[in-house]
């Protein structure tokens, strides 16, 4: 053997070499990416074969889970979870999967653009200098109170940055808002936390060490919060403890797919979940003994139970396991809390959790910690705060807006009319990865990368019960010519002089990120420790990011949570149809995945729907309306009115119609454009306490159109309604 | 049920072989139907999609499934039940119907892994084999999928191509009339087998497993050595909660499923 060390040598005893081992990049502005190289002149590490993996951050939802990229010869090829990282342990998500499809796909903004006018198709290609000086003359050239930012739900790098910035030049604090977010109903959950135990934070529920789970609602298995680490922890829940399996109760009008998995699904009538689980409480307090708490003095279990079209002894049955139980506990969510008594559902859930006393205990609900560096913790906002915010745009308030990572247009109602209010505001800036609708809207889109292409850090908000910063790096080099909005912002800055050069004095965002990742080098109980911020750094990157080793659980304040009142009151729904109309979000597609194709023919895991939008309707309903499946209806709301094929969905009240959101682009790319609709056309400008959207809240009437458009579906009808052998 | 092994046509020689080597378990009871598995199986393995109006036809390509049915349909809303969530790929059966079908030998077993190989460059597409799979586990390429302007033909634009960086290179990617199935993952229990080989041991349980188990939020499907009484797979089919699909036609298939419910 020679003495003499190779490059693969190297790597090798640096153990960094070998599969799912993470390899690292360099930090230096030049040496940033490994480079997509010609089958021919492969890099070294890679000429026997081998694979590289780097360990980043999916960046598909909010949730921030570690993934691990396989990639060859500079090519991203397969993404897997990274099984260090304490929010996923391993696993990814259907569309986590699929996040190479907006990687490489045919319709990303491959170039800086300005576009001709506003809405249109043409635009005029720019070169980056340009750009960034664009940016330069809009912060320059107006008051740093008509700048405004507005950016993704995810906490992350850029979202520091950029509140550095507003808070040094004196700018509007950077929005954060997206469509899973609005649906999570975070806002609501988040208030009623502090309302009831005197204490802010996102509340996470401890599933894995419950042994009888009553949900109201809430969709932990589709997209709510943090759908990987929330299916982990049901599964323990099931199987954890090899003696006893735990028993899932879901109550909700229509079965969706997480009411699809619960032992009992109990189906209520929207706007009484609030009613129910103070019902509940009760009924478990009087089983329990001594004194009635206040908070629950106020119900009457019978009337209740009429009011909710369940029966009296269904509640007390669902009284009964929970008082039976070992570690019960109590989930709000969903479409629960998108009404507008949203956060006294929420309360009243949480309540229930004290009552059986499981705050701040294994298997009950704990308050998400906050990251140590998180000084200014900052919900992402709820739909009142955009109508706020799209008003001022309205009243010109803004001169300069610029956006990131979300797509207001499509995704708030339309009664909220965000692309109407862009008319108020002189010049808009996108750094859409995507021609999303509101890339569409914008004077210019200078695009940033996509996740897999960029570096970052996210906080992981809820799901874990460690402080999670996850970490992100390029894995592969970008493919077409955007740049990082973090380089644009700081050159930008660097330009623009000043406050702004002063605050961001950076060579690039690689800088920037050391700067703020090293701030965590003293932090005790650290995952790991390193002798410098260079290595700190490079191990940041190989793990993928930085956590405690042990759990940070948070528990209440307030030790006397239940005595107060708790207004038992059922929820107000707009609109003079007679159904109940339940927009709910498509697990598979969520808010960014109708732009990838494998994600479009995943078929809906309850109604097995591919590709197009469906509208869920009781079999006894369709039949006194003269409706058959694929049938195309029109769903008429006050605000809108929108046309889709109807599935005959036999688990759904016969009052309700639900719809999936995800479709419906009017742009985003050839795999979503002009693909179904979007059900939150049809929902008004109404908000709960919390000033969460009522997304639950509407009232709809059904008009025939006599069309008939078949749906694409995976199973068959044969033996399901048409084909029933008498 | 008593199973007479000894037919004619299908009989076993030995004990080892009726084991089996590769397995998998899937517990109903942990699956939710999130479809993870699909997509990870459809990026480890370049499935292709197919466009909404072929999905309609159920040309989709995705080798796995996730059936579910309905139950109670007759009665009050209220009353009706999902059953469990149930992953569907091809189970790998010892004595697979697909294999004697085929005319040109391109639906082989491999004696040695135990699994049932589909050999691309020889299929001709007679599609006896999807035909006689009793778990309608094979898909057909009715058209260049891969090539994704096959999608959309009357989009020649160079773009097209940007997806075809994300192909694995370990695995084949499929043309035009051929027959296809789920493998096992076949490229990575070889690069595993290799791997051990060459450091001379044997491969180790869960040191690698399938693009679906791994992926799998829930831990719904263990992959492994199902000759191995100590592997996770072994241990977990051992249950009385398991069974295999369509046992009654002795096809000895090597996935056990594992049922819901208390």
């Amino acid at each position: 053997m020679s003495q003499q060390f190779s490059r693969r040598d190297f790597l090798k005893l640096a153990g960094l070499g070998a599969a799912t081992t993470a390899v690292l990049t360099g930090c230096g502005p030049s040496s940033r990416y490994v480079k997509r190289e010609p089958y021919q002149q492969m890099p070294e590490y890679n000429a026997i074969g081998q694979s590289t993996y780097y360990a980043t951050t999916c960046r598909e939802c909010a949730a921030g889970c570690g993934l691990i990229l396989r990639t060859f010869q500079g090519r991203a090829l397969k993404v897997e979870g990274n099984a260090n990282h304490p929010l996923n342990l391993g696993k990814t998500c259907a569309r986590g999967q699929a996040t190479l499809q907006g990687l490489y796909n045919p319709d990303r903004v491959t170039d800086p653009v300005k576009r001709a006018s506003r809405g249109s198709d043409s635009t005029q290609p720019m070169d980056w200098d340009t750009a960034v000086q664009t940016v330069a003359d809009a912060l320059t050239n107006y008051k740093p109170n008509e700048i405004a930012f507005l950016m993704g739900t995810a906490p992350d790098h850029l979202f520091d940055l950029v509140t550095d910035l507003a808070n040094a030049a004196g700018m509007n604090a950077p929005i954060r808002f997206g469509a899973l977010s609005m649906f999570e109903a975070r806002a609501t959950l988040s208030k009623a936390a502090e309302s009831l135990f005197g204490q802010a934070g996102m509340p996470s529920f401890d599933l894995g060490g419950a042994d009888v789970v009553v949900s109201f609602g809430a969709n932990f298995l589709e997209t709510w919060l943090s759908p990987v680490s929330y299916t982990r922890e049901y599964a323990r829940m099931r199987r954890g403890n090899p003696k006893q399996r735990g028993y899932f109760i879901q109550f909700e009008s229509r079965m969706s797919q997480t009411a699809s998995k619960a032992d009992e699904w109990i189906p209520l009538r929207p706007g009484t979940e609030g009613l129910v689980a103070l019902a509940l409480g009760r009924l478990v307090a009087e089983a329990k003994g001594g004194s009635l708490p206040r908070a629950f003095s106020g119900v009457d279990p019978a009337e209740v139970a009429a009011a909710a079209d369940v029966s009296l002894e269904t509640l007390e049955h669902v009284a009964h396991m929970i008082v039976s139980a070992h570690t019960p506990i109590a989930v709000p969510g969903g479409s629960a809390l998108g009404q507008s008594n949203g956060q006294t559902v929420a309360e009243a859930v949480l309540a229930l959790n004290a009552l059986v006393e499981n705050v701040g205990k294994s298997g009950g609900v704990f308050l998400s910690p906050l990251s140590p560096n998180q000084d200014a913790y900052h919900q992402p906002a709820s739909a009142k705060e955009m109508q706020d915010f799209v008003n001022q745009m309205a009243s010109g308030k803004f001169k300069v807006l610029f956006i990131h990572g979300v797509n207001p247009v499509f995704e708030l109602p339309k009664s909220i009319d965000f692309k109407g209010a862009l008319s108020g505001v002189e010049q808009v800036i996108s750094f859409a990865t995507f021609p999303d609708e509101t890339a569409l809207e914008a004077d210019y889109v200078f695009p940033d990368h996509q996740g897999l292409e960029s570096w970052g850090y996210q906080r992981v908000v809820t799901g874990t019960s460690q402080q999670v910063i996850s970490g992100a790096q390029p894995v592969v080099t970008p493919y077409f010519n955007t740049r990082a909005t973090a380089d644009v912002l700081i050159a930008a800055a660097q330009l623009a002089g000043g406050k702004f050069a002063a605050t961001l004095p950076f060579k690039d965002e690689v800088e920037f990120l050391n700067s703020k990742v090293s701030a965590l080098m003293g932090e005790a109980d650290g995952s790991f420790t390193a002798p410098d911020p260079v290595t700190f750094m490079a191990y940041f990157q190989q793990y993928g990011g930085w956590w405690n080793k042990s759990d940070v659980r948070v528990s209440a304040g307030n030790s006397n949570p239940l005595n107060r009142n708790i207004a038992g009151i059922e929820a107000d729904f707009v609109g003079s149809g007679e159904y109940f109309f339940l927009p709910f979000v498509s697990p598979s597609l969520a808010e960014t995945g109708a732009n990838k194709p494998t994600l479009q023919e995943l078929p809906d895991p309850t109604t097995t729907v591919m590709w197009n939008t469906w509208i869920e309707m009781n079999p006894e309903t369709a039949k006194e309306l003269g409706i058959e499946n694929d049938d195309v209806v029109k769903v008429v709301s006050d605000t809108g009115e929108v046309e889709a094929s109807v599935y005959l969905y036999p688990a759904i009240r016969p009052d309700v119609i639900a719809m999936p959101f995800g479709q419906g682009h009017t742009a985003y790319g050839q795999f979503a454009a002009g693909r179904g609709v979007n059900p939150s056309d049809l929902l008004g400008a109404h908000f709960n306490e919390a000033g969460d959207l009522a997304f639950a809240g509407t009232k709809v009437t059904i008009q025939k159109t006599g069309k008939k458009r078949q749906l694409s579906r995976k199973e068959g009808l044969i033996g399901v309604y048409e084909f029933r052998p008498e | 049920m008593s199973t007479n092994l000894e037919l004619p046509m299908f009989t076993n020689n030995s004990e080892a072989e009726l084991g089996g080597r590769w397995g998998m378990v899937i517990d109903k009871d942990l699956c939710t139907g999130c479809q993870a598995c699909v997509a990870a199986c459809s990026m480890e393995n370049n499935v292709p999609f197919v466009g909404e109006e072929d999905a309609g036809y159920g040309r989709s390509m995705q080798w796995i499934r996730i059936e579910r049915l309905w139950e109670g349909l007759d009665g009050d809303y209220r009353e009706v039940k999902m059953t469990d969530y149930q992953p569907l790929m091809c189970q790998q059966c010892h004595n697979a119907p697909c294999e004697p079908v085929c005319p040109v030998y391109a639906s082989v077993h491999s004696m040695s892994e135990d699994l049932n190989l589909q050999v691309y460059n020889r299929c001709v597409g007679t599609r006896y084999c999807a035909n006689n799979c009793p778990y309608q586990a094979r898909v057909f390429n009715w058209r260049d999928y891969a090539d994704y302007r096959e999608t959309n033909t009357a989009d020649n634009d160079p773009r097209w191509s940007v997806f075809q960086n994300q192909l694995n290179p370990d695995v084949t990617v499929r043309r035009r009339g051929v027959m296809e199935k789920c493998t096992f993952c076949i490229q990575r229990i070889h690069q595993a087998e290799n791997q051990a080989k060459a450091e001379g041991r044997e491969v180790r349980d869960g040191e690698f497993t399938t693009a679906c188990a791994q992926a799998c939020p829930a831990n719904a499907i263990v992959f492994g050595r199902i000759d191995d009484p100590e592997s996770m797979v072994s241990l977990a089919a051992e249950t009385s909660r398991g069974s295999r699909l369509h046992e009654e036609l002795r096809t000895m298939p090597r996935v056990t499923y594992l049922a819901g419910g208390a």
